[in-house]
């Protein structure tokens, strides 16, 4: 009897031990993703929050999203595909906001440090001038904006935004015009 | 400046970002070990309450309305109990929020959770126009036969003028107060105030959005 109770808590013991184990697998796992697309996240917080202390707010949100949709990440998608639908959803959401949810996190630490890396001033002075053209789009125009930027096909455009590819090639089209305008009034 | 200069500005800003950012990996794992929050928590909060709060009221309803089955209080009776059925067609579309903030899932397209998302917020409005469906029958829970009886004149030519431009306006209301009027001065008028602004720039984005899905 006593054997038989000793096997049974090892077995269970052992399912216990698997299971931590495959937790801190599947945290490690998503953590590495974070850290190869951080700056995705960034450029997307950016875009859709100019002051600092939102951006940080903002950033917590989408990374904490992306870890609750983690699990039922379906692996037959692309990975990139589900990460700026989950980030765009909660940076228009964000952005649409009157006021600031409450942090997720209250301490002092940022999530995210930016150490001081300069560009050549005329590259600044141009990337400002971007961010600045972002910034005035509308929330949609705008996701379709960093889309293009980063340069996703137009399917996965489509895919992303939830639109034809055929809306998406017009739209870029119009946005590249308006870019295009901008630059050439600041030459 | 052309387009490919500018994909290879993003593409340098990228390279820059690689290098300065780092991510402080103590707050992911704070963040991975959340688990009740939930932005959407304070308007299923609002809705909870709602639905709490009319069945309470229905209750009451119900309650007046049992103890005074009677033919003599048949207005009193007949008022209250379209007001009961309204309030919880009220309280059934409050439910149906609730599944549907339930069923929000940001993995699906920007345009889709967008779209159901703002569609939620302005669909506060829905509420009120079933909600104004009970005007008249504020007007005729107190009316008795014996007042009838003793001055028909007051009854016949105000009081049933009154109740009719009750109902008038209720139903006109119920017909009119959607996303597609809200830029109309009787509409700002009747919506006016902070607490209203959150639904009227729903209306205003879900009108982008059906701009950016055809244009």
């Amino acid at each position: 009897m006593v054997v038989i109770f000793w096997t049974l808590l090892r077995i269970i013991g052992k399912d216990d031990l698997k299971s931590m184990q495959t937790t801190t697998t599947v945290q490690q796992d998503f953590v590495s993703t974070i850290e190869a697309n951080k700056g995705i996240i960034f450029k997307i917080c950016n875009s859709y929050c100019p002051n600092a202390a939102d951006r940080e707010d903002l950033a917590q949100e989408i990374i904490f999203q992306l870890w609750k949709s983690w699990s039922s990440f379906d692996q037959a998608y692309k990975l990139s595909t589900w990460m700026y639908r989950i980030a765009l959803n909660v940076a228009i959401s964000f952005y649409r906001k009157e006021k600031n949810a409450t942090s997720t996190v209250l301490m002092g630490d940022h999530l995210i440090e930016l150490s001081d890396e300069h560009l050549e001033e005329g590259l600044e002075t141009n990337l400002n001038a971007l961010q600045q053209f972002i910034n005035e789009l509308k929330p949609l125009d705008r996701a379709l904006m960093i889309l293009y930027l980063e340069e996703k096909t137009h399917k996965e455009m489509a895919e992303i935004i939830g639109i034809s590819t055929t809306n998406v090639a017009t739209k870029i089209g119009r946005i590249k015009e308006q870019l295009k305008q901008k630059f050439n009034k600041q030459d | 400046m052309e387009n490919i200069e500018i994909i290879n500005l993003w593409k340098q800003y990228d390279e820059k970002l690689e290098k300065s950012i780092s991510l402080n990996r103590q707050i992911i794992a704070d963040l991975q070990q959340q688990k009740a929050k939930n932005v959407l928590k304070p308007a299923k909060n609002i809705k909870v309450f709602a639905v709490v709060a009319g069945i309470v009221y229905v209750a009451f309803l119900a309650f007046l309305v049992l103890n005074s089955l009677s033919f003599e209080h048949i207005f009193f009776v007949a008022s209250l109990s379209i007001s009961i059925v309204i309030t919880l067609v009220a309280i059934g579309y409050y439910i149906y929020h609730i599944k549907l903030i339930n069923e929000i899932d940001n993995s699906e397209s920007v345009v889709q959770i967008q779209e159901k998302l703002a569609l939620l917020q302005a669909s506060t409005l829905n509420v009120v126009r079933i909600l104004l469906l009970q005007l008249p029958f504020y007007s005729t829970w107190y009316i008795n036969f014996e007042w009838i009886k003793e001055s028909p004149n007051m009854f016949y030519f105000l009081h049933v003028p009154i109740v009719l431009l009750f109902a008038i306006a209720g139903i006109w209301l119920f017909k009119n107060i959607n996303v597609k009027n809200m830029d109309k001065k009787w509409f700002r008028f009747l919506f006016q105030g902070t607490e209203w602004l959150a639904v009227l720039k729903s209306g205003q984005f879900l009108k982008e959005i059906e701009s950016f899905k055809h244009n």
